[in-house]
């Protein structure tokens, strides 16, 4: 088994990516993982579904965090994006594991043994370590949970090879080697430029901060178009993804606050500091939004907040975040 | 980053067994983060979705026993899937789901289609065909 330590952390991917970096001995933390990666993304597709209410996620795709954070710290990392066939896949992780090294891997959550039931969805863009293999178990570090786990080679295999949107066919990762004289300031300012091209420089309404509001706009419209059932539960969801599903609080936007502050400290940059501060009032914003929401959840046929308020609501934290990244635009680091 | 000490128990014994890592911001400018359970507020639509889920579970059982609807629809519902879902998983086109949830169709499907729903659920053929 390999020496591997396992810490918890608020989104599986950036805390995934941390770890493996602490195992090759180079202190990256979770937030400077998320934020030097592009964590932070908004979309809300109103023409999708997902189980019966509109996808949102306030996460980039699968895999990002872990490929862009390795190439800006100049990592030499590899990512294997799918196998063949699932025999194929087990026999390369085990020789990874014969070779001491920790290997990352993108499962579904659906069948994960040692999951909490009440997180088991059909979503496929989880991550997790294995760091050791005895007999027909393996060693799992899963940032989700509080100690680390085992789980028996059909299993690994099942969750492996789940199909559906964002199929993960095997893919696993691991790092070869860090550098460890690597340029972090460079790598947090393509971090941050990157981040702020995403969230408010491409043009589609439904991405960014322009998608906050064409949210806002729909959420508006909801009682009237859908009743106040489905409403409620439209809220709901959005509410389940930004609190829930392992995003640290307010939808990631807290682990990027901490980010922005990390990097100011450590590069005595008072800009970033100031932006760090705009970041954390707008996530505190989103715990109100969620406060609020919730309202309208435990009610739901006869809503106690007005919908049209908590729509200003989210029109405001989207103006809020907007200067925060317009801000990041102008900082030179 | 300072590490913050909860120690309070949830109130509710069917949630909450499991702690998160939360990250949060003071009114004095400081991130820290600690290992807690989710808020009261933030239970209430993660049980919201967790009822809604069981009514619909509930629903289709009826549908399917009044004969409205076929086994797969139950199981589809079961296993927290929607038709998107179930077709991707299943690798059976959509229309061709929705189709196998009259029960006439159902009747008549082949054992080999029978047999990647089965596979889909984790149940066997026989338990497929007659729900409990």
């Amino acid at each position: 088994m390999i020496n591997y330590t396992h810490h918890q952390a608020g989104h599986c991917e950036s805390g995934t990516t941390s770890n493996l970096f602490n195992y090759y001995g180079m202190e990256i933390s979770e937030p400077m993982a998320f934020g030097v990666g592009n964590g932070l993304y908004f979309t809300y597709i109103p023409f999708l579904k997902v189980q019966y209410a509109p996808m949102i996620s306030f996460r980039n795709l699968p895999n990002t965090i872990f490929r862009r954070g390795t190439k800006r710290l100049g990592a030499d990392a590899i990512v294997i994006k799918k196998f063949k066939t699932p025999k194929e896949s087990m026999d390369a992780l085990d020789r990874n594991l014969e070779k001491g090294i920790p290997t990352g891997l993108q499962v579904g959550v659906f069948n994960l043994p040692f999951f909490p039931p009440e997180y088991r969805m059909h979503y496929n863009m989880h991550n997790l370590v294995i760091y050791g293999k005895e007999g027909d178990l393996y060693h799992v570090s899963d940032t989700v949970m509080e100690e680390p786990q085992t789980i028996s080679y059909n299993d690994l295999q099942r969750v492996r090879w789940v199909k559906g949107a964002f199929a993960p066919n095997g893919k696993m990762y691991w790092i070869n080697q860090v550098d460890k004289n690597a340029d972090l300031k460079k790598a947090v300012a393509d971090g941050i430029a990157k981040t702020v091209y995403e969230m408010t420089k491409i043009p589609i309404p439904l991405l960014g901060t322009k998608g906050m509001r064409f949210m806002a706009k729909d959420l508006r419209k909801w009682p009237k178009k859908h009743g106040k059932e489905k409403a409620s539960f439209y809220l709901g969801q959005i509410l389940r993804m930004a609190e829930e599903v392992g995003s640290g609080g307010a939808g990631f936007r807290f682990i990027y606050g901490a980010f922005l502050k990390e990097a100011g400290e450590k590069f005595n940059c008072p800009g970033l500091l100031e932006t760090s501060e705009m970041m954390g009032k707008a996530a505190n914003k989103w715990r109100e939004f969620s406060y609020m929401g919730a309202r309208n959840c435990k009610s739901r046929s006869e809503p106690t907040e007005d919908y049209g308020m908590l729509a200003d609501m989210l029109k405001e934290i989207s103006y809020m975040e907007e200067d925060v990244y317009k801000k990041l635009d102008k900082i030179e680091i | 980053m300072d590490e913050q000490k909860f120690d309070y128990q949830y109130k509710d014994p069917n949630h909450g067994h499991y702690r998160e890592l939360f990250y949060t911001y003071d009114k004095e400018g400081n991130y820290s983060k600690g290992v807690r359970f989710h808020d009261d507020s933030d239970r209430i639509f993660i049980e919201q979705f967790w009822d809604n889920q069981k009514d619909r579970i509930k629903e289709a059982h009826h549908e399917v026993l009044a004969g409205n609807k076929s086994p797969i629809y139950y199981y589809m519902e079961k296993t927290l899937m929607d038709p998107m879902t179930l077709s991707s998983q299943a690798s059976i086109s959509l229309w061709r789901v929705k189709r196998h949830f009259k029960p006439g169709v159902f009747t008549r499907l082949s054992e080999k289609t029978l047999a990647k729903y089965a596979k889909t659920f984790n149940i066997t053929i026989e338990q497929l065909k007659n729900i409990e």
